[in-house]
């Protein structure tokens, strides 16, 4: 589904990806763990295509396609959608305009309509997009956002940070609703199918809601190990990302 | 004498002049107020009215229905004709100026020129001199109008000039929503309107005047509005255009006379190349514990506007607020704004803002990530910019419609 290879990306004239790789394929959901400033909102926005991150050098390949020129209105086209860790405020934009103007152009109305009233989202419609939302309340809304895009692959940056035990379950339906709904409207015949997605994270109780295949660990703007999810996050409580170098090493040693 | 060009803006003697009124776009060409033409002093009634069916979109999209057979009553002057449906309800009155004018003498004595002085350029000696007709409108004591009352002025004659003057009388406790559409329909390209507008708001009154502009590309518009508020009155303008001419100068002017007495102005424009707006709006709050605000938004697709805006405190517990906001959604034009206070009463509470600027990548990019195109997220956040919080209700859809295409427009002219 998702494949980078030797990703280097700069922000600011700074390269804070040093040769990313990364490979997702269908049916699965990934999670990135790593410390703060490794580089995993860098490498999610990549993904998306914001503009502000430069490829320098490398490949992101979705659905066989070279993705690196595309647009960010193309990707998510091609089905890309993502919850961002600290979204801008839109003012004077309520949330309705933008959800009706999404339905209208997709004639998804019924659906959306729906969803609104699943995961009680008719008090945001009013507000302005993000506009003094809580920390907790602007991950209800960015995951709403990629629900109505109905997307085949999705991608979250810390879609638990500040939630409280509460929400995060309802978080954790909204991912799996997310992941589970067939993309772009399509109902598959395979009955294990499901969307691919990657989740940055620092903390496991997500984890707990929403089935993650695998996991790596991202250092320094590289990936450097990779493995169960569950068996990682115990061994990064107990021993700090530092266990992943050593892993790292201990197999180079081999 | 050295000037110095900072952007569009010429800077001579420490004074910013744009540099399009150098250019002599201000002035209006006063010859051509000979060819005003004569409005006729009777009015036929709107059934007598042959309009064509663009002429009725153009209209709607003014805010103006002329046919949905309001018992409110309805007035259009086309050209030089003048045409009325006559209010169905008790106290209402809408008739042409002229017209009045014989059948209530007191009129001229009690609000003709009383809140526009005539001497106060070439447009209002003209107004005068001429005599020009118009619409003359009373609610009467405690009368309140819950649905909007439509105006029309209508210039179909292409290089003609239209002369107008309004009064517009709300007594004691009435209130009335006008709605006022001047239009050169969709056709014509240039001419001269010049228009004279009174209003008195009476003791707890309430008018809310929204005027909706839509002018072929080489109109010179110049309006000069006065308004008169009494103890507890409240006045609304809300001002859009829709559709710019290529000069405008307008500066509406309202006397807080009485105490806890009101006003709020509201303007939403875009500029296209090609096009002067100097918009305005002057309050002098000499009443008690009257308040002032006047919000401005303008978008800049290439022309030039200037948002002044000047409250002035002049009586004990005044509060007043300006804002004046642009967006440049164009390399080219200029926007200026000008928000000014004025306290002469120590205590006046007074503030102002401005901010311009240009759209914001990483607000268009988030969007574009939510699933819209670049020029959709553009809109919708430019919607959002001049969503400003004017009272809708009761406007024409094909009204709401020409608003929304305010944000909509791009970065060139018609043609
Ligand atoms: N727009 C930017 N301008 C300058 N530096 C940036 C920008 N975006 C990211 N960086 C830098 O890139 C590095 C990686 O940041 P990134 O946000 O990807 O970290 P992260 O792994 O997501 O951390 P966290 O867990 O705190 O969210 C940091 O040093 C950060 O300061
Ligand atoms: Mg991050």
């Amino acid at each position: 589904m998702l494949s980078i290879s030797d990703l280097h990306v700069s922000v600011e004239n700074k390269e804070i990806l040093k040769g990313v790789n990364l490979h997702i394929p269908k049916n699965e959901v990934h999670a990135l763990f790593g410390p703060n400033g490794s580089g995993k909102s860098v490498l999610l926005s990549t993904i998306m295509g914001f503009p502000e991150y430069k490829i320098l050098q490398g490949k992101i390949m979705f659905k066989g396609e070279d993705i690196n020129q595309l647009s960010i209105d193309e990707r998510v086209k091609l089905g890309i959608a993502i919850s961002e860790q600290r979204p801008p405020t839109i003012s004077g934009v309520k949330l309705r305009s933008l959800i009706e103007l999404l339905a209208s152009e997709r004639k998804d109305d019924a659906f959306i309509e729906d969803m609104v009233e699943r995961f009680n989202m008719a008090k945001f419609l009013n507000r302005n997009i993000n506009d003094g939302l809580s920390g907790g309340e602007i991950k209800k809304s960015e995951l709403f956002l990629a629900m109505v895009a109905r997307p085949a692959f999705l991608v979250l940056d810390e879609p638990d940070s500040g939630v409280d035990p509460e929400h995060l379950k309802k978080i954790g339906a909204m991912i799996n609703e997310i992941i589970q709904q067939g993309n772009q409207g399509k109902i598959s015949c395979d009955p294990l199918a499901k969307n691919s997605g990657l989740i940055a994270t620092h903390s496991a109780a997500i984890l707990n809601y929403i089935h993650t295949d695998k996991a790596h660990v991202m250092l320094n703007g590289q990936i450097r190990c990779s493995g169960n999810p569950g068996v990682m996050m115990e061994q990064i409580r107990l021993n700090g990302y530092k266990y992943c170098i050593r892993c790292q090493q201990l197999i180079q040693e081999e | 004498m050295p000037t110095v060009n900072t952007g569009g803006i010429i800077m001579e003697h420490g004074v910013f002049i744009n540099d399009m009124a150098q250019a002599g776009y201000l002035k209006v060409d006063y010859s051509r107020f000979k060819d005003i033409e004569k409005i006729e002093n009777n009015s036929s009634t709107i059934d007598e009215l042959n309009l064509e069916g663009d002429e009725i979109s153009s209209l709607k999209a003014v805010g103006v229905n002329l046919y949905d057979n309001s018992l409110v009553g309805k007035f259009l002057i086309y050209g030089t004709n003048v045409y009325t449906s006559r209010p169905r309800i008790a106290g209402v009155e809408i008739i042409p100026l002229k017209e009045a004018l014989l059948l209530y003498p007191d009129i001229k004595a009690k609000y003709y020129f009383k809140a526009v002085d005539r001497e106060q350029d070439e447009v209002t000696r003209t107004a005068y001199k001429k005599e020009q007709n118009g619409y003359f409108i009373r609610v009467k004591k405690n009368v309140v109008v819950d649905i909007p009352i439509h105006t029309a002025l209508f210039m179909h004659k292409e290089n003609s000039v239209m002369c107008i003057h309004n009064i517009v009388v709300l007594e004691e406790g009435a209130q009335l929503h006008l709605i006022t559409g001047c239009t050169s329909g969709c056709t014509l390209k240039e001419g001269l309107h010049i228009a004279v507008s009174e209003h008195f708001v009476g003791k707890g009154a309430k008018l809310t005047n929204t005027m909706i502009h839509n002018w072929g590309s080489d109109f010179v518009v110049r309006p000069k509005t006065a308004t008169i508020v009494e103890d507890d009155g409240t006045f609304v303008s809300n001002y859009y255009s829709v559709k710019p001419p290529k000069n405008i100068q307008t500066n509406p002017f309202t006397h807080l006379k009485g105490k806890n007495a009101s006003a709020k102005y509201m303007t939403v424009l875009a500029s296209l190349p090609n096009t002067y707006s100097d918009i305005g709006g002057t309050v002098l709050m000499t009443g008690e514990n009257s308040g002032a605000e006047l919000v401005a938004r303008a978008v800049n697709h290439g022309g030039t506007v200037n948002q002044t805006g000047l409250l002035i405190g002049a009586a004990k517990g005044v509060r007043a607020h300006v804002d004046c906001s642009g967006l440049m959604l164009s390399t080219e034009g200029v926007i200026e704004a000008i928000p000014g206070l004025r306290a002469m009463h120590p205590d006046a509470r007074m503030s102002h803002e401005a901010a311009i600027g240009k759209i914001d990548t990483g607000e268009v990019n988030y969007l574009q990530s939510k699933g819209l195109e670049e020029m959709q997220a553009i809109a919708l956040i430019v919607r959002g910019f001049l969503d400003i919080g004017i009272e809708e209700e009761g406007f024409e859809p094909e009204l709401q419609k020409a608003i929304q295409q305010i944000s909509e427009l791009s970065g060139h002219g018609e043609e």
